[in-house]
């Protein structure tokens, strides 16, 4: 089912791509429309699967990363429908289409875990998938800064520099795009955190409770990317971070996020495995 | 009927010539009313821009309309015809098409791909056509060449880039900062050259702009000039702590910013970066101030190579821009040679409904007897019968490869149905004689 829209997403990744190249306004409106088809399709299938088994749309890892694409491609369309802005598209769309490639291929067992049976688990896991769309989308518009800045101060004005917005543009999306990211971060770790010492008082001798420990690769992963986005929010207040160095630093923390969003669910953790 | 062109430009004429044959300093709806009322052409449309002069005209008679478009150029102008003649070029038919569609895509400007010519063309059109001096083959000439225009636009990179120096400054600026409104422009230097940059980023809509002299007194008569405010140079440093755009144009012989100075500037409090351009020479600014984080430092050079770039870079679409022109010049003669045949396509229609129409009275008598209804319905369908059996006729004869068997062709038809000039002369004034099944009859 998750192939569908993996299918529209690379088609529309394609059309942004041949938009971002010829820049004609024919390409460009027709993969917006084929991004709408594919956010719709996905969204339909999301809610099916939901109805289906009654459950949250992140019970398995694989159907959390849709959950995820799927926020993605909300939180894009928004910024690209607002901002009247498609060059971003070119860069997005490439990212949905790779990560939706998991859950069309892998097919996860659904978590029944009574643990999960909880409004918190709704809850961090919402605000977590809504803050690393948030995060890619900053980590996008941090590179294509670089792209941009690189070819205004090297002074040498090419591919990129007609394609691409203005960098004062991309740097204030960039700010309000991790400023988001970050609160909802925040919201979701200290859900987490909250719904785990719950759980250590309920039942402290399960392996699962006893793994929710700073030890935890996972939890160590993001607690790190926290710390990131922290400075960065921080940093462009108080110390000046803007442009460049704020650009890097959004794309650094989405390595990380995407760290321990794919490998690390995948492979090392032990804390956020539910059978 | 056919399409006819007659003017000077850039590439024809030299340009005090141009000046005289202006017609765009003057009233061009006047001329074009005027070239209207005397000549002989049945539709025309005056084009005038700074490098070019052009009336546009269909006319039975090539010669005849090109003898009265040089009697007109000269008794217009108050220009003896000698003086003109030898810098006139002329244009038929496809070669019409062929320079109008150019020209509308920029690429028989003076600096290729430029965007004004287009504008200029729809207006010189609007006018003609306003006063009622155009016609359909004008119409469909001049709407095709805002389609060409617009394709090469948005299919070929030709209009893309600024070529001068000081549009390219202003993309730069436009890349940095996105839209200009609310910038604080600074500018050293109360020469001629930091006025005209001052003026022209007003122009392009920004905030504030300071300027800064060593004299307060010149300082203030520049800034009065560009409706700016004048700096006394002790606060130079504080005004540029306030800019978001810099250009310096003093006379000075060492730099008057250095990285050292403008460090500080760039420190933790500043928000937004510093757009500096040098256009003094010797350089206002010292290089290694490019190397701060947030400086981006260009100067004369830089911007030149920019434009040199953008230059070369519409040079190679040029084939691409000409390719476009070709094909819709071929789209535009298939079109013109379909209408070549409708003279003869109405008096054919009109030949075979005063056919149908003349039998329906004949039989008038006999029909009384039906109903209403069934009266219309016979109608209907005598009317359908000689709308189909023309139908296929008249796609073929529109189709025709080239005009020698378009005129074959049409010739036959007229002698076979014994169609009389004056039918088909009046069937010209017909508007779209295609048959249609949905055409009331």
């Amino acid at each position: 089912m998750d192939a569908v829209p993996l299918f529209i997403y690379a088609a529309a990744a394609a059309l942004y791509a041949v938009h971002f190249a010829r820049r004609d306004g024919r390409s460009g409106r027709a993969a917006t429309m084929l991004l709408i088809a594919g956010a719709c399709a996905h969204t339909f299938i999301i809610g099916m699967q939901t109805m289906e088994v009654w459950n949250a749309p992140f019970g398995s890892p694989s159907r959390a990363v849709s959950t995820f694409v799927w926020l993605l491609a909300l939180s894009y369309l928004y910024t690209e429908l607002t901002t009247d802005e498609r060059a971003m598209g070119a860069f997005i769309l490439p990212v949905m289409a790779l990560l939706q490639i998991v859950p069309a291929v892998v097919q996860g067992r659904e978590g029944t875990d009574p643990l999960l049976d909880s409004p918190w688990f709704w809850v961090h896991m919402l605000s977590l998938l809504f803050a690393y769309a948030s995060f890619a989308l900053a980590g996008v518009l941090g590179l294509t800064y670089v792209l941009q800045f690189k070819e205004i101060k090297r002074k040498s004005l090419g591919f990129f520099f007609p394609r691409l917005p203005s960098l004062h543009v991309l740097d204030e999306m960039n700010s309000r795009a991790v400023t988001v990211g970050w609160a909802f971060l925040t919201l979701g770790v200290a859900v987490g955190f909250v719904w785990a010492s719950q759980a250590r008082a309920v039942s402290p001798d399960d392996p699962q409770v006893q793994a929710f420990s700073a030890a935890d690769p996972k939890i160590l992963v993001t607690v790190l990317a926290w710390a990131v986005y922290s400075f960065a929010v921080v940093a462009r207040r108080a110390m000046g971070w803007h442009g460049r160095r704020a650009a890097w630093l959004s794309a650094l923390g989405f390595v990380i996020v995407m760290l321990s969003f794919l490998p690390i669910n995948y492979f090392v953790t032990t804390s956020h495995t539910f059978q | 009927m056919h399409l006819f062109l007659l003017g000077v430009s850039h590439r024809t004429a030299p340009v005090e010539l141009r000046e005289r044959l202006d017609f765009a300093s003057r009233d061009v709806g006047a001329a074009v009313e005027a070239l209207c009322a005397r000549t002989s052409a049945t539709e025309t449309v005056v084009l005038s821009t700074c490098n070019r002069s052009e009336l546009y005209v269909a006319a039975d008679n090539v010669s005849h309309a090109r003898d009265e478009l040089v009697r007109f150029l000269s008794d217009y102008h108050h220009v003896p015809v000698d003086q003109f003649t030898p810098h006139l070029f002329g244009r038929e038919d496809a070669e019409v098409a062929h320079h109008l569609f150019r020209v509308a895509a920029g690429l028989d400007s003076l600096v290729v791909g430029e965007p004004q010519v287009l504008g200029q063309v729809k207006s010189a059109f609007a006018v003609a056509s306003d006063r009622r001096c155009s016609g359909p083959f004008l119409n469909k000439l001049f709407t095709s060449s805002f389609a060409v225009g617009k394709r090469v636009r948005t299919e070929t990179g030709l209009g893309e880039g600024a070529v001068s120096v000081s549009f390219a400054a202003v993309q730069l600026a436009r890349k940095i900062f996105g839209r200009l409104a609310g910038r604080r422009v600074l500018v050293i230097g109360t020469g001629e050259m930091g006025k005209l940059a001052a003026q022209h980023l007003r122009t392009q809509g920004v905030g504030e702009v300071a300027i800064a002299g060593r004299t307060i007194e010149r300082a203030r008569a520049v800034a009065d000039a560009v409706g700016g405010a004048a700096i006394p140079w002790a606060e130079v440093m504080s005004a540029l702590a306030r800019a978001d755009i810099v250009i310096t144009a003093t006379g000075s012989q060492v730099p008057i910013l250095t990285r050292a100075a403008l460090e500080p500037i760039m420190g933790r409090g500043r928000r937004d970066p510093l757009f500096i351009i040098d256009i003094a020479v010797p350089r206002d600014v010292e290089s290694a101030a490019g190397d701060i984080e947030q400086v981006f430092l260009y100067n004369v050079d830089d911007l030149q190579a920019i434009v040199q770039e953008n230059l070369t870079r519409r040079s190679a679409e040029v084939q691409r821009a000409e390719e476009i022109v070709a094909e819709e010049v071929g789209r535009f003669m298939v079109w013109r040679r379909s209408r070549t045949v409708v003279p003869t396509v109405v008096a054919l229609r009109r030949r075979f409904d005063t056919i149908r129409r003349s039998e329906l009275e004949r039989l008038d008598a006999k029909l009384a007897g039906l109903d209403p209804d069934a009266r219309a319905r016979v109608d209907e369908l005598t009317r359908l019968i000689v709308e189909k059996l023309l139908l296929e006729p008249t796609e073929q004869l529109k189709a025709l490869p080239d005009e020698e068997t378009q005129v074959a062709y049409t010739d036959a038809v007229r002698r076979l149905f014994a169609l009389r000039a004056e039918d088909a002369d009046a069937a010209a004034a017909d508007p779209d004689p295609t048959p249609s099944k949905n055409q009331p009859g």
